[in-house]
């Protein structure tokens, strides 16, 4: 019963890009999607959300690492995602 | 069904929940316990609350034999309180006048949480009964309460010299529980399709493995909604410093006690000495009686005294609203002693703000302590049945694998895996229980006589299953073990302190009772499924 092989990623280095797309990559576009909404609420009650959502956030992104097809493609998603989302801050600098 | 993603959550869920089974298991069973944390402290000590609830808590008595002793003047001291409980952590800062101990500096204000952070000096940290009216150091009164709840979020690890961000055994915890999270996530979306379908499938009378599947996926669909607020909440009280550190940097400018304090963890207000000396006699009792008049009769969480017996001498007390009034409403008062005047307050029964009911949302849901004792059971037996869910998973796992084609290493390897999963997990419920007659039998218990006869004996049974390999044996034996323990723990408390069910049933010590039927029922009912598995085997030979 174990998962059938072929639908599995066969390439280490691509699992491993995926593993750390999902952790990393997922983490900083969780983080600078939920600042921004900063901007329209008062920080705390966006760091007291962030608590559940954050985290489920962050697992659903973990997990479509996963489902992508190509690992790239993961990476340079989450990265322009994570530029996207801290537009308002890089601008600001 | 798209097969590809079927396949992927499939081995998502079976990788993240292989890495983290085992502990997983020991958060889970430990945790299931801690429910009880303070009936079992009770129960322990042999003081029960309930018994004495309606004796007042006599603050001045012990302020004044610890000013006899210490000297407070200048010194902040904090009461730290927990529910159902007449403990208290007490805290003693070294005193901020420096004419009083000039060799030391005076002390800086700590800010944030935590236990005796910020101490120098000759203070002070130690646990308080206020029954029995005596002190004792933390590790002297460390109880099989405070260790199975410590247990649960990994804390013994912290020894561990590895540390990212946190402790090792929290970080750790905080891990798991992400993991845990995912691997909850991955399953349900596994069984999304066979969801209704497979909800009333239950077949244990056929093969092996559609016995574990079955179990895996039926007790994991029912529980969901209950260990998804556990993954939830779990990662939140162990390790929100993931969220946090990065917000306090970008909202706060990398100030932590501002966001503190938004989250109304702490206060801003400053207690700068004065070097003035306080004329007047002070009576804490007062404070928290008004307190107590204003609340409605709220808990009390803690008691922070700042700079005793000087003009800038403030009391701050922390309470959570009764439940009767409010589920979520927290309050913090703040009187100034020189002239009792309030310079702050919060009442708990306000309408609660946004932050205190998501707070008390994590806290509440989380510890299982909105409901009474039924509330408690309901909630350990879910927790139980997340044992079952992981060993079951583990069982599936194995089975799974255990075919022709797969090469004799790789079985061997998975064989030996579960084995030694099994044996350490599975033997927590009998060494759990032979610790609670331990601590019984032993009157001199402390940290350190627990940390041993827990440890040694955890591994020295896991060490005999891994041995024996042969999981038929250590699920049966185990249970077996566990269950005649669990039965002996009413008995041993019976026969060391007199404490019979019978009497302490008599004197209303409805905690100690309580702890005593608890381990008596699970005893019972582990003794029934283990004759239920002997002659299920008896039928299948």
């Amino acid at each position: 019963m174990p998962a059938k092989k072929k639908y599995l990623t066969k390439s280490p280095f691509q699992r491993f890009l995926k593993i750390t797309a999902g952790f990393i990559g997922g983490y900083c576009v969780m983080i600078s999607f939920h600042q921004l909404f900063g901007y329209v609420v008062e920080p705390k009650y966006v760091v007291i959300t962030a608590a559940f959502t954050g985290y489920i956030l962050w697992a659903v992104l973990l997990l479509l690492a996963f489902l992508a097809e190509s690992a790239w493609k993961v990476w340079l998603s989450y990265a322009l995602l994570t530029l996207l989302f801290s537009l308002p801050i890089l601008l600001k600098l | 069904m798209n097969l590809r993603r079927y396949n992927i959550y499939f081995h998502t869920h079976t990788i993240s929940g292989i890495i983290i089974c085992a502990l997983l298991f020991v958060i889970f069973f430990a945790g299931s316990y801690s429910f009880f944390k303070k009936e079992i402290s009770a129960w322990q000590s042999n003081t029960s609350y309930q018994a004495h609830s309606s004796q007042p808590i006599t603050y001045n008595k012990l302020l004044d034999s610890l000013n006899q002793k210490h000297n407070l003047k200048g010194r902040d001291i904090s009461f730290y309180f927990q529910e159902h409980s007449f403990d208290s952590y007490v805290d003693m800062s070294a005193s901020k006048d420096s004419t009083l101990v000039p060799k030391t500096a005076p002390v800086k204000e700590t800010k944030g949480r935590g236990r005796g952070r910020g101490r120098g000096g000759d203070g002070a940290y130690f646990k308080y009964n206020f029954i029995k009216g005596d002190s004792k150091t933390y590790a002297e009164s460390y109880d099989m309460g405070e260790f199975l709840y410590r247990l649960h979020f990994l804390a013994q690890l912290n020894q561990v010299p590895i540390r990212i961000g946190a402790p090792f055994g929290y970080l750790l915890a905080g891990v798991v529980s992400f993991l845990f999270l995912f691997a909850l996530l991955t399953g349900l979306l596994l069984h999304w399709d066979k969801i209704v379908s497979n909800f009333f499938v239950f077949r244990p009378w056929s093969k092996v493995k559609t016995v574990w599947t079955d179990a895996h996926t039926a007790l994991g669909v029912i529980g969901f909604p209950y260990q998804l607020i556990y993954a939830i909440t779990g990662i939140i009280l162990i390790f929100n410093t993931a969220i946090i550190s990065p917000f306090t940097y970008l909202f706060y400018d990398g100030k932590g006690e501002k966001l503190y304090q938004d989250l109304d963890y702490s206060t801003s207000n400053e207690y700068t000495y004065s070097y003035h000396a306080l004329e007047k006699n002070i009576n804490i009792e007062t404070y928290i009686d008004r307190t107590k008049k204003l609340w409605k009769d709220p808990f009390i969480k803690s008691v922070i005294i700042k700079n005793y017996g000087d003009t800038a001498m403030h009391v701050i007390i922390e309470g959570n609203a009764n439940r009767k009034y409010s589920f979520a409403g927290t309050g913090r008062i703040i009187y100034k002693v020189e002239n009792d005047q309030v310079v702050y307050h919060k009442s708990p029964l306000e309408k609660a703000t946004y932050i205190d009911k998501v707070k008390s949302l994590i806290y509440r849901l989380h510890f299982g302590d909105f409901g009474g004792y039924w509330l408690k059971i309901v909630y350990f037996v879910l927790g139980i049945m997340g044992c079952v869910v992981i060993i079951s998973g583990i069982l599936v796992w194995l089975v799974a694998r255990d075919k022709d084609n797969v090469p004799a290493y790789k079985r061997k390897f998975n064989f030996w895996l579960a084995n030694i999963f099994l044996a350490a997990c599975l033997s927590m419920f009998p060494i759990t229980a032979l610790t609670l007659i331990a601590v019984k039998v032993n009157p001199a218990t402390d940290q350190e006589f627990i940390y041993r006869f827990y440890f040694y004996g955890w591994l020295l049974l896991s060490a005999y299953y891994i041995i024996r390999k042969d999981l038929k044996r250590t699920n049966a034996e185990t249970i077996l073990l566990g269950s005649v323990f669990s039965i002996l723990i009413p008995v041993a408390n019976g026969i060391c302190t007199g404490n019979w069910i019978w009497n302490t049933y008599a004197t209303g010590a409805a905690d100690i009772l309580f702890f005593d039927l608890f381990s008596l029922t699970v005893g019972v009912i582990g003794l029934i499924s283990f004759y239920k598995i002997k002659s299920k085997a008896k039928i299948a030979a």
